[in-house]
């Protein structure tokens, strides 16, 4: 009984990890993408050069970084409670540059006539993008983005690294302090059954979404 | 006063692409209120550039364009100035552009294609709009498709609905870029019928088209088109009667596919 509510806990923060990642990457990346095309080409250097650093090093290693960070570069003493902070932030902004490349195809791909109709139309840039273009672009990521959600599912795991309590973590201690591997089972279960309801939900979202070719 | 100026003068517009690339040369064109100009020309002369200059979807390179006696926008030695924003956002209300691919938004229904402009950009509230574009529609005999997607529609009737939309928002010049070439010949007719309905309810209009038939029969004026000049402009007996031999050579073929 004591494993589970041990278990339970460390799954309220893979969740909280989970979700808070979601929220500020999906806008990062966003914004990372509109800089990756920007015009202006000092911008666009800086985010290639983001993104190259994102993707081609572990997020491990990343996690790691951001939480000495603060006590290597500015001299700050770490409290216990950044550990959490520097997980989001690590995760963050590791999946807004994933996120996006995902956006860019996902705006590159509309049609330059849809830009043309909207402005003989009168729509200005803003309105075209958010009336005409980010919701069709919605529409054609959702695969893209569903695959990247469901890794970040499991990446959480990896907030061990600075001794982030998440699921895995406690799942690991229970399980080397019983000598059984039950709540390591029970994790993995967990994991499995968590990327199958963020499966569904996504498949629900591409359904309501097909209305349209 | 203001109904003495052409709806529309271009003066001596050019267009040269990056590269040196010379598409239109010293093309000079005025438009009457209620006059229907069709464009003619062989593939690749420039009719549709001359359009999204007019249109201003292009930036031309030299000349001046006037909607209603404002200068929209002038050009001269790579300098280009448009008119200041206020006076731009009322000049682009003035014109309506139909693409030969019609450009629908695929997101959104027919009837909100066609209100949705409205709404947006010159708030209209939402069941005024809707009743407006709903008029529309049935005057284009799309009145029982307001809830389809384009998607579900035939070119010919994604095409009606693009004029809806374009007509929604009461412009007074029309522009079309070949509006029936990608639909099949019986579609094509459709399409026609309406242009020339519009044509009948003095609609100004500026018509890229293949279709010489047509062409002579709804237009008050045609402008023949080669290589970025305008190499004739008259009234459709005096194109199809010219001495000119590139011009009766291309009514000739495209008059033969019939
Ligand atoms: N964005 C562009 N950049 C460079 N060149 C262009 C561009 N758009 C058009 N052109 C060139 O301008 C010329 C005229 O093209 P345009 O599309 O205006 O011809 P058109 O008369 O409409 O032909 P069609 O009957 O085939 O539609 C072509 O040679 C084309 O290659
Ligand atoms: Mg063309």
């Amino acid at each position: 009984m004591m494993m589970f509510m041990q278990l339970a806990q460390g799954m309220i923060v893979t969740v909280e990890i989970f979700l808070l990642t979601l929220l500020f990457s999906l806008p990062l990346g966003l914004l990372v993408a509109f800089g990756r095309m920007s015009k202006i080409k000092p911008l666009q250097w800086l985010v290639k050069i983001y993104m190259a650093i994102m993707r081609g090093t572990p997020l491990m290693l990343q996690l790691i970084v951001v939480y000495f960070a603060p006590y290597y570069v500015f001299g700050v003493s770490i409290s216990g409670g950044y550990r959490f902070v520097a997980v989001i932030i690590a995760f963050s902004i590791n999946y807004a540059a994933y996120f996006a490349e995902i956006f860019r195809a996902g705006i590159e791909s509309i049609p330059i006539g849809q830009y043309d109709a909207a402005k003989v139309l009168g729509y200005t840039r803003v309105s075209t993008f958010m009336h005409i273009i980010f919701p069709q672009v919605i529409k054609r990521i959702i695969p893209p983005v569903t695959n990247e959600t469901i890794t970040l599912v499991k990446d959480t795991s990896l907030a061990f690294v600075i001794a982030v309590a998440e699921m895995f973590t406690i799942a690991k201690q229970i399980s080397a302090k019983q000598a059984s591997v039950t709540a390591l089972m029970v994790a993995g279960l967990f994991y499995f059954v968590f990327n199958y309801v963020v499966a569904y939900i996504m498949e629900r979202i591409e359904k309501k979404l097909s209305y349209y070719r | 006063m203001a109904n003495e100026c052409p709806l529309l003068q271009l003066k001596n517009i050019s267009k040269v692409f990056p590269g040196n690339n010379k598409v239109l040369e010293d093309i000079s064109l005025t438009v009457n209120k209620g006059e229907v100009v069709s464009v003619i020309g062989p593939s690749g002369s420039g009719k549709s550039t001359l359009l999204r200059c007019a249109t201003m979807l292009t930036d031309i390179t030299g000349g001046e364009i006037i909607y209603g006696g404002k200068c929209a926008v002038k050009a001269d030695k790579g300098k280009i100035t448009y008119a200041s924003k206020t006076e731009m956002k009322e000049i682009c209300k003035t014109f309506g552009l139909v693409f030969q691919n019609f450009n629908l938004f695929p997101h959104y229904s027919v009837l909100k294609n066609v209100s949705e402009p409205l709404i947006v950009n010159c708030k209209v509230p939402k069941a005024e709009a809707e009743k407006k574009a709903r008029e529309i529609l049935a005057r284009l005999g799309l009145e029982n498709r307001e809830y389809a997607y384009p998607c579900e529609l035939s070119g010919g009737q994604q095409q009606r609905v693009s004029i809806a939309r374009a007509l929604a928002l009461e412009p007074d010049v029309l522009f079309f870029d070949e509006p029936t070439s990608a639909l099949d010949p019986e579609l094509t007719v459709e399409v026609l019928k309406v242009i020339k309905q519009l044509a009948a309810e003095k609609m100004t209009m500026i018509i890229v088209t293949h279709e010489m038939e047509f062409a002579k029969e709804v237009s008050d004026r045609i402008v023949f088109i080669e290589h970025g000049v305008i190499v004739e402009d008259g009234t459709p007996d005096e194109l199809f009667a010219t001495n000119n031999e590139r011009i009766r050579e291309f009514i000739g073929k495209l008059g033969g596919k019939k």
